[in-house]
């Protein structure tokens, strides 16, 4: 089955999903337009063989990382030179689109027909939550953990959602690109 | 054994050539300690691996006495090989205070002598020198084992400098660990 | 294998007071294969729940990727699994060839996939070591170096690192195997042969490793496919998906190789696929040895400071713990947008939760050892 054979079959059972306008370089990606779809095409998918979530995650899209969320120090190598060793300062690119948006992405893939399905989704920063894909795959369990942890997406109907990765003093999710790093007893 | 050790500097004050008996015994306290150092298994990161290498076959490390023990309360000197997360931190200093003294660190690659690659990360400590007391820093990402048998010889020329006269720490030691429930 | 106490015979037995025990296995244990920490609750030696906690290695890499240059975050590549380091550089080098649009060269293609699957041989002895020493044979361990230290010597005379190689660059390669590296590689191969056959009379067909390890955790294809495994764990289920044959990269398709599937998904078929995985590995060397393409080893599309167009790429290839792949969205600056890690240990380390429930906390190193986790990809 190639991608095109699939995205006819899908769109017979979703009429108003759509393909992506950027899609992920070479994989077939649909764009979900609200929160209420990821349930039943998650379970379209699973139904037609694409049993395993591969991958579960979300960029954040406010704007260029902000670099209080890094622990940089003055020339921190007393034996060279002021400068000597340039670091990188995050900086905005002119003409892309900054928004304040966390983009969702769900990844499947059907080990018999060779394929993967990419499944996108925009929502709101603060306040949100998606549904969680727990009770249809295992593996969503400690991913959207991962992804609240580090991202604050919350996930609705999953078992547990605690931190998974990070120490308990930090305050706050550390992908964000506005995270500020809150000094804590191991930072001088 | 420790309370002899601990008077001895006393009793052997007021006997006629006090003095060289403590310095002959030094010499053979410090010969059991240093050929005989008893790591334990601390590794975290890719360190690890080179430090199980270093155990290995090609390297033997056994030659040198140095046989790994994987509780802290049966061993000498404690190798972090590997990255310490603020997360592990405190696990760090709990097993170096279950370690008996006289106890050493030896602080094995560069995230564990700076922070490494990770300098500018938020939940890494820069060093683990900022947890617990260090003798030997060891340079490298990931160093050789050859290096780590290095820093291990360096340790026992350190070993064979401690006195009875000066206590039974090393000078690193009387820095204590820094409390970080301060 | 049931002469255990259980609750149910407790309740046979009113007067004998049972209570159920909280022991943490790590974060520091000589068999964790790292800092991981679980939890066990165990009732009499059964275990009753088991909450795995990791984060202990979390460097957050995802982070500083985006402030690191794409040259740079090869560097930072190489620590996740740090036991073999080549898929890393190379999944991230496709992923970001794939965003730049960039084709590399058939040499450098050839040249990858013999690093690779040096890599792979390198990785799967030290599991076949560590996975003695874990279940108490200390002896292939040593076996097991002997034949990694030819192999990080290798690595060493190629590109001067043993562990953490940086070798595989935005592009293509960092510098060209000579002949002379190259007949010592062929010269490597066949003495290493027979080793494997040396490794099956020590470990494979030991009546006591086989008793420790046929019907423990066994997973079944369903469950694997649930959890999302991959690598050797889902293929010794029945699931024969291996990256180099779903979706082949740097010129697999080129080369003649079995992908082995287990039967029954316990820790011995798992154990079975690594280490007939050498042997096709062995076979893929061969191949690639023999029909090395000549040319560049390096394409020139990549600026010293590169900046994709913006967009975004997934690239995933077979690394020795399973399907290692990369999401990178770039937004035109110079560092990328946005770095995931779909880490195959972070995902295969799941189901411990729901698999240690019901076992004996002797099973539990072995399961453990036979996922073959690294924890720098688990807490990345």
């Amino acid at each position: 089955m190639t991608q095109d054979e699939f995205f006819a079959k899908l769109q017979a059972k979703f009429p108003k999903l759509e393909k992506a306008a950027a899609p992920v370089k070479d994989y077939l990606t649909v764009r979900l337009s609200s929160k209420d779809q990821i349930e039943p095409v998650a379970q379209f998918l699973k139904d037609s063989g694409f049993d395993i979530l591969d991958m579960l995650t979300a960029t954040d899209l406010l704007g260029p990382v902000d670099m209080k969320g890094f622990i940089r120090q003055q020339n921190f190598n007393p034996f060279l030179p002021d400068g000597a060793t340039p670091e990188i300062e995050s900086a905005a690119t002119a003409g892309y689109p900054y928004r304040p948006a966390m983009d969702l992405l769900w990844s499947f893939i059907s080990v018999e027909n060779k394929l993967r399905v990419i499944v996108r989704l925009e929502q709101p920063r603060e306040g949100t939550s998606v549904p969680s894909l727990v009770p249809m795959f295992k593996s969503a369990d400690w991913q959207e953990r991962e992804t609240f942890d580090l991202l604050g997406i919350k996930f609705e109907g999953h078992p547990n959602l605690t931190k998974i990765l990070t120490p308990d003093f930090t305050v706050g999710h550390p992908l964000r690109k506005d995270y500020v790093h809150v000094k804590d007893r191991f930072d001088e | 054994m420790a309370m002899i050790l601990e008077k001895l500097p006393g009793l052997t004050k007021g006997l006629p050539g006090g003095e060289l008996l403590l310095t002959t015994s030094d010499y053979f306290i410090d010969l059991g300690r240093r050929q005989s150092m008893w790591p334990m298994t601390f590794g975290l990161a890719c360190c690890a691996i080179e430090m199980m290498a270093s155990y290995a076959s090609r390297l033997d490390f056994d030659r040198m006495g140095v046989i790994p023990r994987a509780s802290p309360r049966q061993a000498d000197v404690m190798i972090v090989a590997g990255t310490v997360c603020k997360k592990m931190a405190e696990p760090i200093l709990e097993i170096y205070h279950q370690m008996p003294e006289p106890r050493f660190v030896i602080s094995m690659g560069s995230c564990a002598n700076c922070g490494g690659p990770y300098y500018d990360s938020y939940s890494v400590v820069k060093g683990v020198d900022r947890i617990v007391p260090v003798d030997v820093y060891i340079a490298g990402c990931p160093p050789r084992p050859e290096a780590l048998q290095y820093a291990v010889v360096k340790l026992q020329e350190k070993i064979a400098k401690m006195s009875l006269k000066k206590g039974l720490a090393t000078s690193q030691q009387e820095k204590g660990s820094r409390d970080i429930n301060a | 294998m049931s002469n255990m106490m259980t609750a149910a015979d407790a309740s046979t037995m009113p007067e004998l007071k049972t209570d159920q025990l909280f022991i943490n296995l790590g974060p520091q244990h000589p068999s964790t294969h790292g800092v991981l920490r679980i939890g066990l609750t165990i009732e009499g030696e059964v275990i009753v729940k088991a909450v795995p906690d990791i984060g202990y290695l979390h460097r957050g890499t995802e982070k500083l990727a985006e402030v690191r240059n794409y040259h740079h975050c090869v560097v930072l590549t190489d620590r996740w699994d740090y036991v073999s380091a080549m898929p890393n550089n190379l999944v991230f080098c496709l992923a970001a060839e794939k965003l730049a649009g960039v084709k590399t060269t058939p040499r450098a293609d050839a040249l990858r996939v013999i690093m690779c699957e040096m890599n792979r041989i390198a990785s799967h002895l030290l599991f076949f070591g560590t996975y003695g020493i874990d279940l108490g044979a200390y002896t292939p361990f040593l076996y097991a170096f002997r034949e990694r230290e030819m192999v990080l010597d290798l690595f060493e005379m190629l590109c001067g690192a043993r562990l953490t190689y940086n070798y595989i660059r935005l592009g293509g390669v960092m510098v060209d195997a000579s002949p002379e590296w190259l007949k010592r590689t062929g010269e490597f191969i066949e003495y290493f042969k027979p080793r494997l056959d040396e490794y099956d009379t020590l470990l494979t067909y030991n009546p006591i490793f086989m008793a420790r390890t046929k019907g423990v955790g066994i997973v079944t294809a369903e469950e694997a496919k649930s959890w999302a495994l991959s690598g050797p764990n889902l293929r010794g289920s029945g699931v024969n998906y291996d990256v180099r044959k779903f979706a082949p990269y740097s010129g697999y398709e080129n080369y003649d190789f079995d992908v082995p599937v287990g039967t029954d998904g316990s820790c011995w078929d798992r154990y079975f696929c690594r280490v007939s995985e050498m042997r096709q590995s062995v076979r893929i060397i061969e191949q690639a040895i023999a029909k090395l393409p000549a040319g560049p080893f390096m394409a020139s599309g990549f600026a010293k400071v590169p900046k994709p167009v913006p967009g975004e790429a997934y690239a995933h290839v077979e690394a020795s713990r399973g399907d290692l792949g990369i999401y990178l969205a770039s937004d035109g600056g110079i560092s990328p947008f946005r770095m995931h890690v779909h880490a195959p240990s972070f995902i295969n380390l799941a189901m411990l939760q729901e698999k240690l429930v019901g076992m004996k906390v002797s099973d539990v190193i072995a399961l453990l050892g036979s996922i073959d986790i690294v924890l720098g990809e688990v807490d990345r």
